[in-house]
């Protein structure tokens, strides 16, 4: 009989983490392909074509999808506002030194000098989540005065309008920007023992205490 | 955590609870402001005659003379609109006034219809309703159409790129696209952009400077009445009381500048301009507007899933409280 030799686990993430990741995630994605069914591309591009897309030249159903879906993003974006708030837990905020480090960091990967010790988030990673707070609040910003701009009787100047479109426009190339590097940064393989974290809430023990020492280490000294 | 007091819970909320809130504030109204109260016109279905001794009715030739120099000049060559090999074109048609085109921005409809015994050979002016809460504005991709302080619904021709999503949106399909003119040739004509969207603005230059708009004042009949929009509401109610008859615009599409009154009823009206599209050069090109009676508002069902956007994210912070709250009095620490 063969022994599997099983990886200790330790954990990094709660319910909340992951559920407020995955509702951004996936209502992010969801906004993005309903937001662009709001420019005529789809019907140019014969998108509708495809099996069970005939829907999407509809701006009716695309721009319900939109709202449903703002909705979700929303709440996923206050709940995590709110709950990291609440429990003071800041380990995501960049940090000063961070764009050093991301240096530092993305050297090493490629063999140039020595990764720094890294808390529970990686410098990168930090910036990375600033740059996409960032991204989605002026998007929410900007969509909710879309959205107050459509009801009944409310008209705001021309000036002001073009100009939160243009910020709303702007805000999607920013998300989509920051989606593919976020995405992109697992290409790395050094990265790779993170993904089931943000399924699973979990990472390997060792990956923990070789990359992530000053995180791993404050947990062990809580723990004892 | 476990020593966490329920003192220390509210001060922590209430903090999250403002940061939290700011993605939702930061927006007032900011209307721009206006001497001019908002204008309309009231259209009398009885008194338009289609200007039957005239080639072409009055108010049309009146129009396409005030805007003839706000007409498109296509380039030369005008790119299809790849991957199709099609591109709307209306430049070698610019005499066509019995439809809207880039080129004729009002036209006259004729119906005969017959109501409680009586037929009624009616003709009826055409063009942009100036919808109080216009879908075309609301949802133009980059905002550069909107609805003026003074009612007129207007296109930014020189930021235009020619989607027409607003004739989409638009119940009567109004805006009519020109290729191969604005901005979208100076980005990739040949990816994206169509051209620009041409319709009435109401002369919106003549009435900001207290003018009467073109149609109106060539009108040899008095049929189109232009004025602040709420006498003309009234005007219109008090003319189709007098004619026991029906009033249109007022209510359709959440509301519009443009009140049509008519000795027969509207429905009859839509029917037979449907019948009349069928049998047009080519029936699926919009620019021959009916007359559907109480057409909803594009942006009607959004509206109601909006408010979803207010309950929603206080269940998220209701929640995220409840969350935070039971992790830190049972000591987890989220890590």
């Amino acid at each position: 009989m063969t022994k599997v030799a099983v990886k200790k686990k330790i954990k990094r993430h709660g319910l909340s983490v992951i559920f407020v990741h995955w509702a951004v995630a996936i209502s992010t994605f969801v906004l993005i392909f309903s937001g662009f069914g709001q420019m005529p591309l789809y019907k140019r591009y014969m998108v509708d074509h495809l099996p069970l897309l005939s829907w999407v030249t509809n701006y009716s159903v695309t721009l319900s999808i939109h709202y449903w879906a703002a909705a979700v993003l929303i709440s996923a974006i206050l709940y995590h506002v709110v709950f990291h708030g609440i429990r003071r837990d800041f380990d995501m905020v960049p940090r000063s030194g961070d764009m050093k480090e991301s240096a530092q960091i993305i050297m090493a990967v490629f063999g140039y000098g020595k990764e720094p010790e890294n808390d529970k988030y990686l410098a990168e990673q930090r910036l990375a989540y600033a740059f996409i707070g960032f991204s989605l609040l002026l998007l929410v910003l900007t969509g909710s005065i879309k959205v107050v701009k459509n009801l009944s009787h409310v008209n705001f100047s021309e000036g002001f309008m073009f100009w939160i479109t243009q910020l709303h426009n702007a805000g999607t190339i920013l998300i989509i920007i920051g989606i593919v590097v976020h995405l992109g940064a697992f290409i790395i393989k050094e990265n790779w023992p993170l993904l089931p974290g943000i399924f699973t809430g979990k990472v390997d023990l060792e990956y923990a205490r070789r990359r992530h020492s000053i995180w791993y280490n404050r947990v062990r000294g809580k723990k004892r | 955590m476990s020593d966490f007091s329920r003192r220390e819970f509210m001060k922590r909320s209430a903090a999250a609870g403002v940061a939290g809130g700011v993605a939702l504030t930061g927006f007032g109204k900011s209307a721009g402001a206006s001497d001019i109260p908002q204008v309309g016109t009231m259209i009398d279905l009885t008194r338009c005659d289609g200007c039957k001794t005239l080639d072409v009715p009055a108010c049309v030739s009146a129009c396409r003379e005030e805007n003839r120099e706000r007409f498109p000049e296509p380039i030369k060559d005008i790119p299809n609109y790849w991957p199709h090999k099609k591109k709307e074109d209306w430049s070698k048609k610019k005499g066509l006034t019995s439809r809207l085109t880039p080129y004729n921005w009002t036209f006259v409809q004729k119906a005969d219809v017959e109501h409680n015994g009586k037929r009624y050979a009616l003709n009826i002016p055409r063009r942009c309703m100036h919808c109080d809460n216009p879908p075309c504005a609301n949802v133009c991709p980059f905002s550069v159409q909107y609805k003026t302080p003074e009612g007129p619904v207007v296109i930014d021709r020189d930021l235009c790129f020619g989607g027409a999503k607003c004739r989409d949106v638009c119940p009567w399909g109004i805006p009519a696209r020109q290729a191969g003119v604005g901005i979208y040739l100076k980005i990739a004509p040949q990816l994206a952009g169509g051209g620009v969207m041409y319709k009435c603005d109401l002369c919106y230059s003549r009435v900001k400077a207290g003018r009467e708009p073109a149609c109106v004042e060539a009108c040899p009949r008095n049929a189109i009445i232009f004025g602040e929009k709420e006498k003309m509401r009234a005007l219109a109610h008090k003319r189709a009381s007098e004619i026991n008859g029906y009033i249109y615009g007022e209510r359709e599409n959440g509301g519009t500048s443009t009140f049509y009154v008519s000795p027969a009823p509207f429905e009859k009206i839509h029917a037979e301009l449907m019948k009349q599209k069928t049998v047009q050069p080519n029936p699926n090109v919009p620019g021959f507007p009916g007359m559907p009676v109480d057409v909803e508002n594009f942006t009607e069902t959004a509206n109601g899933i909006a408010w979803s956007m207010i309950v929603a994210p206080v269940a998220g912070i209701a929640a995220a409280a409840g969350a935070a709250y039971k992790t830190m009095k049972g000591g987890e620490k989220d890590d």
